[in-house]
């Protein structure tokens, strides 16, 4: 068990760091094997542990391993700690599995890039880094996690280094991501002094209960989800993060990296209902998050950016469900979630792929004719998201609002805000669907649409987009609340949640959820397929973003200048360099006025001897 | 009656010495100036004669004016005619004004000092016998008490010839190499 | 003692002392300032001399001696200096010659 665990994370560092000192050695092709094996070995090593888990009885299932100790000062000793428990266990499986599937994919996308060892060696380092962040026993553990998956995302966004615009993004994502680290290390802070120690079991039974304190770390902790997640504040960096490859998009920026935040929610939801102020906090920014992102969606043309809103959208409804305390129903949805975001990216990547690259969506209009297999992946992909029975979107997603439902007043503004959004997210979901993947194709997709080898892609992207299309079909199955729930049980022991729905409510919300869906679908349909109704002109609000960029820049970025600005006329220039120049300038001057004195003439040395001697003479004799 | 030859020689002495003096300052023939100082020299030694001090006078009108006026006339016959056009300083202007007033403030210190407090000392000269300042007295000072003050005189002229002889040969070595920098 | 007292052999050698001091600072040619130079040290000389009466020593007269043998010293090499000038046919004005400017 403790052997699987520890394979299972150290396989994909070993290969980021192979690929990287084997450097050109290899051929690129090899790098992406490598890559891609490794990965899947460490996914075979997390269903080993998760087969042997099965196995053994709730109470046995926590298995924590150190390996050395790494910090110890004085009382306090923090060790490399690895946890194996349901919750990890669950986490690893997603983040193995779906990037194994990813890598595998990017086999094919990636291949004939110039610096395709650079990215798998990149990958490797972010699958090691996300194993970390879940499979670690103390909070020490997953802050590493924590920052080293933002470091792989920044390289990963910035990967194609010669566009500016990518450079920015990846710049953008990691200051935000720096932030919330920033807050979630004073959480730690407050800890140790609270606490003591750091790994789970300590702090959750000493941390304080109520009060200024608790409020304070669970509020430093919720930053780093609100940044790692791109929920509202913190979220303008998602959309940006697009400039990186599509299967870096599909697996940090929808699958894994960004669900982060709702994994430390889950892990850590002691600490959050010992502040549910900061609880409550945390599901109506989803909330928030969710309608806002569903706006923004419905005018976005960049079929990337579409995608990146939805998953925006997406992870605020799991905050909303780790928020009101229904943790296994916000990390189911954070499973499903991935299979069908992942799927719906990497089909994206497709039909960029062949189609020379392009993203707008008025140019990739009706492409689905040219590539059929791809539309119907996008299209259960699609269905999954909006949460058609029986796509699994559906289970998780009506799940979380069923709890919400029955978690007071508050609950129910959080679901008929869901409500809301289920609708937004069928008429954009579709709206994408139905302009890119139905319909006559575009003069611009008939010229550059070219086929791979006679086939829409390489078979790595086809396998891969085929397999998890299956998943998001099917995967939902494994929990129906009212019915049965065995995800519930499998994570009560770890994270039991604190609200459970009536089964009538359970049964209300789907239906209801599956209706509304339906009548987005429709709207859409009437939209853009049928063109029964006109498209309405878009927004302005909607199409920037609700101004987040601006805001941001005006007090970030202008503020920030005008302080420098202050401190460089006002104290720089004229104290320290100013300073500086005074020195030299007196020096200067000190030298100009004694030089006049030497001016090599034999009679003015005389004079000053003469002068000397007639002042010295004066003196003896005032003295006498 | 002899009182009176005495002062009358010392006036006209004096009057010599500071004329000469004056006229060596301000001829523009530097040859001119040249014999001013010796009738200089020469006036002085007439007061060191009123003064007792026969073989200092002696050896004033031996050395200076028979070794080192006669150097000085050789010098400046061998340069030739360096009648200068404008003698005076073409300085800076402040380099006069501050030469006099410099002149001045010593002249007037020292006439200060001599007046107040030494006008009662200065008054009263010591007797003296027939043997002061005679080429005995002074040889056997020399020898005595001064014993340093005579060898180290000596080296002094030694140091002074050898330096004479090798300005003049390094002269004489660039001269004959051709070396005519102007 | 007969003829002035001390104090006149006082005044004048200070009246000497000026004289020589105005033609160093004055006068441009190096000649000439050497002549002054002489003239400082015989007015030094010849207080010496009036001092060594008015104590009734000769230590005065044995310094003004020495005095003399170092200004005949001094002429040497100054006027060695101002010959190794005249050969090179470098003019002879203290105003010219500032190679020693600082």
């Amino acid at each position: 068990m403790n052997a699987a665990a520890w394979t299972c994370l150290l396989l994909p560092l070993a290969s980021a760091v192979a690929i990287t000192i084997a450097g050109t050695r290899i051929p690129r092709r090899t790098a992406a094997y490598i890559s891609t094996a490794t990965t899947m070995g460490a996914f075979a090593a997390a269903v080993y542990a998760f087969v042997v888990m099965l196995g053994e009885s709730p109470e046995q299932r926590a298995h924590a391993t150190t390996s050395w100790t790494w910090l110890s000062a004085g009382a306090y000793h923090f060790g490399v700690t690895l946890l194996t428990d349901q919750l990890s266990i669950m986490m690893m499986l997603i983040v193995s599995g779906v990037g194994s599937l990813i890598v595998a994919y990017s086999v094919g996308y990636m291949d004939g890039e110039d610096e395709e060892r650079r990215y798998f060696a990149y990958m490797s380092l972010f699958v090691f880094s996300m194993l970390l962040l879940v499979q670690g026993g103390n909070l020490l553990l997953l802050l590493a996690g924590w920052g080293m998956v933002g470091l792989s995302s920044y390289l990963l966004i910035g990967f194609y280094q010669e566009r500016a615009s990518a450079i920015a993004a990846a710049k953008k994502a990691f200051v935000m991501n720096a932030f919330g680290d920033a807050t979630m290390a004073l959480a730690l802070f407050l800890l140790i002094q609270h606490t003591g120690r750091l790994d789970y079991a300590g702090v959750f039974a000493h941390s304080p209960h109520g009060g200024a304190i608790a409020n304070l770390i669970a509020l430093g902790l919720l930053g780093g989800a609100l940044a790692k997640s791109a929920q509202l504040p913190l979220h303008t960096w998602l959309p940006d993060a697009m400039e990186g490859p599509t299967p870096v998009s599909a697996l940090i920026h929808a699958a894994t990296m960004v669900t982060a935040g709702v994994y430390l929610i889950a892990r850590c939801h002691t600490l959050f209902e010992n502040a549910y102020v900061v609880r409550d906090l945390a599901a109506g920014l989803g909330a928030a998050t969710l309608l806002m992102a569903g706006l923004i969606a419905l005018v976005q043309t960049d079929i990337k950016r579409v995608i990146a809103y939805s998953t925006m959208s997406q992870i605020g409804y799991m905050f909303v469900g780790v928020g009101v305390g229904a943790y296994p129903n916000g990390m189911f949805h954070l499973m499903t979630h991935a299979f069908f975001k992942a799927l719906l990216f990497l089909g994206a990547g497709i039909a960029i792929h062949a189609v020379v690259g392009e993203q707008d969506i008025r140019k990739l209009a009706g492409v689905g004719k040219l590539m059929p297999f791809t539309k119907i992946v996008f299209l259960i992909g699609s269905l999954a998201l909006v949460g058609i029975f029986p796509f699994s979107g559906f289970f998780s997603k009506d799940s979380i609002l069923a709890s919400a439902l029955a978690a007071g007043w508050y609950g129910q503004v959080l679901f008929a805000a869901g409500m809301v959004g289920a609708l937004l997210t069928g008429i954009y979901a579709f709206r994408l669907y139905f302009i890119v993947f139905t319909g006559e194709p575009s003069a611009f997709a008939r010229e550059h649409f070219h086929k791979h080898h006679g086939q829409e892609g390489p078979l790595s992207m086809r396998w891969t987009v085929a397999l998890l299309a299956v998943l998001a079909a099917v995967a939902g199955w494994l929990q129906f609340a009212p019915l049965w729930h065995p995800l519930t049980t499998w994570l009560a022991p770890v994270a039991a949640p604190t609200v459970e729905p009536t089964n009538t409510q359970e049964w209300v919300t789907s239906i209801l959820g599956v209706a509304i869906g339906l009548a987005g679908i429709a709207i859409a349909w009437a939209m853009y397929s049928a063109k029964r109704i006109k498209v309405p002109k878009p927004v302005t609000l909607f199409e920037r973003k609700f101004y987040w960029d601006e805001l941001y820049d005006a007090l970030f970025y202008r503020g920030g200048e005008l302080v420098t600005q202050a401190f460089s006329s006002l104290v720089e220039k004229p104290l320290i360099a100013g300073s500086l120049s005074a020195v030299t300038g007196a020096f200067g001057l000190g030298s100009r006025e004694l030089g006049l004195a030497q001016n090599g003439l034999v009679r003015s040395y005389a004079l000053a001897l003469t002068s000397g001697i007639a002042v010295l003479a004066v003196v003896f004799l005032a003295a006498r | 009656m002899a009182n009176f030859l005495v002062w009358v020689v010392w006036f006209v002495a004096a009057f010599a010495c500071l004329a000469s003096a004056l006229a060596v300052v301000s001829f523009r023939n530097p040859f001119y100036s040249a014999l001013a100082l010796i009738g200089n020299l020469a006036s002085l030694a007439v007061l060191f004669l009123l003064l007792s001090g026969e073989f200092v006078a002696a050896g004033q009108v031996l050395v200076y004016g028979g070794a080192v006026m006669v150097m000085f006339l050789f010098v400046i016959a061998y340069l030739g005619d360096r009648t200068e056009d404008s003698p005076r300083s073409g300085g800076p202007s402040w380099q006069v004004v501050g030469a006099v007033l410099a002149g001045g403030a010593i002249l007037a210190e020292v006439i200060v000092v001599v007046g107040l407090t030494a006008g009662g000392f200065l008054s009263k000269p010591q007797q003296i016998t027939r043997g002061f300042g005679s080429p005995e007295a002074i040889g056997r000072l020399f020898l005595t008490d001064h014993l340093l003050a005579f060898e180290v005189t000596s080296i002094v002229l030694l140091v002074a010839a050898v330096g004479g002889v090798v300005l003049g040969s390094h002269a004489r070595q660039l001269e004959s190499s051709g070396d005519a920098r102007a | 003692m007969r003829g002035p007292d001390i104090q006149w052999y006082v005044v004048l050698s200070a009246l000497l002392f000026t004289t020589g001091a105005l033609g160093v600072l004055l006068r441009r040619s190096p000649l000439i300032i050497l002549l002054s130079v002489e003239i400082m040290l015989n007015s030094a000389n010849l207080l010496l001399i009036a001092f060594s009466r008015l104590h009734g020593r000769e230590d005065g007269q044995i310094f003004a001696i020495s005095v003399m043998a170092v200004a005949a010293s001094e002429v040497v090499v100054g006027l060695g200096l101002i010959v190794a000038l005249g050969r090179r046919h470098i003019e002879l004005d203290v105003d010219k010659l500032r190679t020693l400017r600082g």
